[in-house]
């Protein structure tokens, strides 16, 4: 952001010192921090700085809805998953289906098999591409090894791609040189078990690594009348991260595997039903390098297996290759930002109980190219542009263009504003879906399924007026066209025969009163007004896209006590479903924290403390009862 | 499939390629700009700097070096990319004629000769230990830690909107023997402890 009269012009100074340093000095590896040091005290304070990962960096300042949560969070909510790490994000809607099983959306549309977010873990996307979902039991790290969680409401797609509708989560681990020496975390309690163990080192004089495994055992959950649900979870996982370079640029190699498997489901007539199990394996590199000019250029590659045996739904086998780059540089004021990626999936997908994908394999890849200038129109007032091309094998290409703006009038008040268009293009379980799998069939594929379509105007402010206190407020309305609808059974095709608009407030503030004690809020609300368009044939209608809550709130407190003890409160709400029914509820967490000695640290945290069951999605018959948990956990750094 | 459906696609395509067309349009006229550089550097690199400059600032008692020629030395503990960023600072440097050193050091390794400890973000949890680890070593502590300065930290960094600025207790530095100068305290975001 630039910024008026005399900071301006020192800032200009700077640069123009740094400019200089850089093209002088033949070294440019050395530059920018030597230059640096030459600079008083009040001219250091007054330098932004750039995180080691330069989106990010951007995101941070960027004029969207981004919540970002912190390793410290995560410690102090006394969480054992990712997924129950993301109920940290006020701008995120979480739904514990059964003991493993979550649906997880940003701005509504919530559903098992919720399409419209895009979810990355240090850069690897992790959706499945059948169905532009999210299988969450697949997906876990070492929450100790994560450096944040940066969760953006809203559509991202310019920058991220299709499924970039409703938001992003973007899951970034600490770098292998800030996880060195081991760690080993032992946690139990009435629905879970943990044990996890975390081990770097140095590689040569510029590398580091690490190496981790994580067991988790998740004790199966109950129906409302009290009969056991064989949702019981069993999980193992082991992955690696090694990091070589500097400051200038480094490459990362990184890689994960882990197998899980829920109880034996019985028998349902003759048909044997057999535990759900799932597998994968992904390896990822990335290279990046940052020039004395600005400039940054960033290529990664990775590969990706996953797979899953539901006998009830279906057996998909997934191999994915992903590449992809891009490239920063500075022009001026100004910055262009642009890069391409190609993704190649191919799958095998056997029949379940219920569904069958036709034809049962396929390969299926992605293209895209993408362009974002960024360019500075006055003092402290910003606009960004830019525009995706992506190109799948059912649509084609589709033109995914934003346009925001950012207007900094000080440096504590920061409003925005954006207009963007995204979509959700078809995935196999919108084209190929059999049910039953063979004829003859109630669902018959949607042959001319395409692209569902939102466009998005949001307005956004966030503040810091002290020190000590901040927060953020985003209005948004998306408008959706040609959404996923249905038609009356037999051989019903998938069509994009629903419409409308949601819109809604996203708000929340932090407020440290004393250094030891943080209080922190969030709200957020939803309006759905979706209909079948005339001629549609669909006998539910807008019900089946998701099954969203109108509000939802929370109220933490982190407070540090004497003794090195600490004590977490939260309180959190979430509004009824509509359909099919979920009451509302409010938990309330507790979690306290003593750190016996350097390195030993005990907690007790109790999860819903006062109630011992309340379903959280799905319908009344068989869902599950989510309640109270209690998890001791000893977490220790040799 | 109704007989509206057919002329949407059409629809689409044209609205996108507008949409593309003005994007291309704006980018282009947008690159021909007045310049003006950006002062933004790694938070690494910054950090490093103030480390360096921090020496300039305070007086450490005589005891604490072993002889005239002795070097000022800064000890890093977890972290990497700011240890190698400052030993390209201090390389040929000199605060008040000593030649400046940098190390790096195990978690408890003794103090002895370290003139400012860099505690990083990596071994954060090991700000509580600090003082048993110092004991009345006239050491500068500088961490990156919040609430750091509760524990026995004497300079702590903080990112505030995008900016590295620092907080000092200075009771905590006078009490080992460490003087700091006022124009030090006067760039510091927040001093606790002690009159200025």
């Amino acid at each position: 952001m630039r910024r008026g009269g005399g900071p301006g012009r020192r800032a200009a100074g700077i640069a123009a010192l740094l400019c200089g340093l850089a093209a002088a000095s033949a070294p440019a590896a050395d530059a920018p921090a030597r230059g640096l040091a030459d600079l008083s005290l009040e001219e250091l304070a007054d330098i932004e700085v750039t995180s080691v990962s330069r989106r990010a960096e951007r995101l941070g300042e960027a004029a969207a809805s981004i919540f970002v949560v912190t390793n410290e969070m995560i410690r102090r909510a006394g969480v054992a998953s990712l997924a129950e790490a993301l109920r940290l994000a006020p701008n995120l809607q979480v739904a514990r289906i059964d003991a493993a099983q979550y649906a997880i959306s940003a701005r509504g549309f919530n559903n098992a098999i919720g399409n419209k977010l895009l979810v990355l873990i240090d850069g690897r996307t992790v959706y499945a591409p059948y169905f532009s979902g999210v299988v969450w039991d697949q997906q876990d790290v070492l929450l100790e090894d994560v450096e944040r969680i940066e969760v953006i409401s809203g559509p991202g797609a310019t920058l991220w791609g299709a499924n970039a509708v409703n938001g992003v989560i973007n899951v970034i681990t600490r770098a292998a040189a800030d996880t060195q020496g081991s760690l080993a975390v032992f946690g139990g309690g009435n629905r879970d078990a943990l044990l996890a163990g975390r081990h770097g080192g140095t590689l040569g004089t510029t590398g580091h690594w690490r190496a981790y495994a994580k067991l988790v055992r998740l004790e199966n959950t109950r129906t409302a009348s009290g009969g056991a649900v064989a949702d019981g979870w069993e999980r193992q996982q082991i992955g690696f991260r090694a990091d070589w370079g500097d400051a200038q640029g480094g490459f990362t190699l990184q890689g994960d595997a882990y197998r899980g498997r829920a109880e034996h489901r019985g028998l349902l007539g003759p048909f044997e039903l057999r535990p759900v199990e799932v597998a994968g394996a992904n390896l990822l590199a990335r290279w990046t390098r940052r020039a004395a000019d600005g400039s940054d250029l960033r290529v990664q590659a990775y590969l990706d297996h996953t797979e899953r045996d539901d006998a009830v739904l279906y057996r998909p086998t997934v191999d994915m290759v992903d590449l992809e780059f891009q490239h920063g540089m500075p022009l001026g004021a100004h910055r262009l930002l642009w890069g391409g990626g190609y993704r190649r999936a191919r799958d095998d997908i056997q029949p379940g109980l219920f569904f069958g994908f036709v034809p049962p394999q396929r390969t299926l890849a992605w293209k895209n190219l993408f362009v974002q200038g960024e360019i500075a129109l006055n003092e402290g007032l910003e606009l960004t542009l830019g525009t995706k091309f992506e190109h799948n094998g059912y649509t084609g290409t589709e033109v995914l263009p934003g346009a925001r703006l950012a207007w900094k009038p000080s440096r504590a008040h920061f409003a925005w504003a954006a207009l963007s268009r995204a979509v959700r293009a078809p995935a196999r379980l919108d084209r190929d879906l059999r049910l039953p799998p063979t004829p003859p069939f109630f669902i018959a594929g949607g042959p001319d399924f395409v692209s569902e379509v939102a466009n998005v105007v949001e307005l956004g402010y966030r503040a810091q007026p002290s020190t000590t206190l901040t927060y953020s407020a985003t209005l948004f309305h998306h408008h959706w066209d040609k959404l996923r609808s249905g038609q009356l059974p037999p051989d019903a095709q998938v069509q994009n025969m629903i419409a409308g608009s949601t819109h809604g407030a996203e708000a929340w503030a932090s407020w440290q009163p004393t250094p030891g004690w943080r209080l922190s809020a969030g709200l957020t609300t939803l309006r759905k007004k979706l209909h079948l368009e005339p001629g549609s044939a669909d006998p539910v209608g807008p019900s089946n896209l998701g099954n969203d809550p109108t509000h939802q709130w929370v109220l933490r407190s982190a407070f540090n006590l004497p003794r090195r003890q600490e004590l977490d409160i939260a309180v959190r709400g979430v509004g009824a479903l509509p359909e099919p029914a979920v009451p509302a509820y409010t938990a309330t967490d507790l979690r306290w924290g003593w750190r016996l000695r350097d390195g030993l640290e005990l907690s007790l945290a109790v999860q819903d403390l006062f109630d011992a069951g309340h379903p959280e999605f799905g319908a009344p018959a068989d869902r599950s009862e989510i309640g109270r948990r209690v998890a001791l956990r000893l977490r220790w750094t040799p | 499939m109704d007989a509206v459906t057919p002329t949407r696609p059409a629809r689409l395509r044209l609205r996108a390629l507008v949409w593309a067309g003005l994007t291309g349009l704006l980018i282009g006229s947008g690159v021909e700009c007045r310049a003006q550089a950006e002062p933004a550097a790694g938070e690494h690199a910054v950090k490093a700097a103030f480390l360096y400059r921090f020496a300039g600032y305070v007086d450490w008692p005589a005891s604490a070096f072993a002889g005239a020629a002795a070097p000022l030395t800064i000890g890093v503990v977890g972290a990497e990319p700011l240890r190698t960023e400052l030993q390209e600072v201090v390389r040929g440097r000199v605060v008040a004629d000593r030649s400046v050193e940098v190390r790096k050091l195990a978690p408890g390794e003794p103090l002895a000769g370290v003139h400012i400890l860099f505690l990083g973000r990596a071994e954060a949890g090991r700000v509580g230990a600090l003082r048993s680890w110092l004991q009345d070593a006239p050491v500068l502590i500088v961490t990156e830690a919040d609430g750091a300065l509760a524990q026995g930290s004497m300079i702590n960094f903080v990112v505030l909107d995008r900016r590295v600025r620092f907080e000092i207790a200075l009771d905590a530095a006078e009490k080992h023997g460490l003087r700091l100068s006022s124009r030090l305290l006067a760039v510091a975001q927040k001093v606790t402890g002690g009159t200025p």
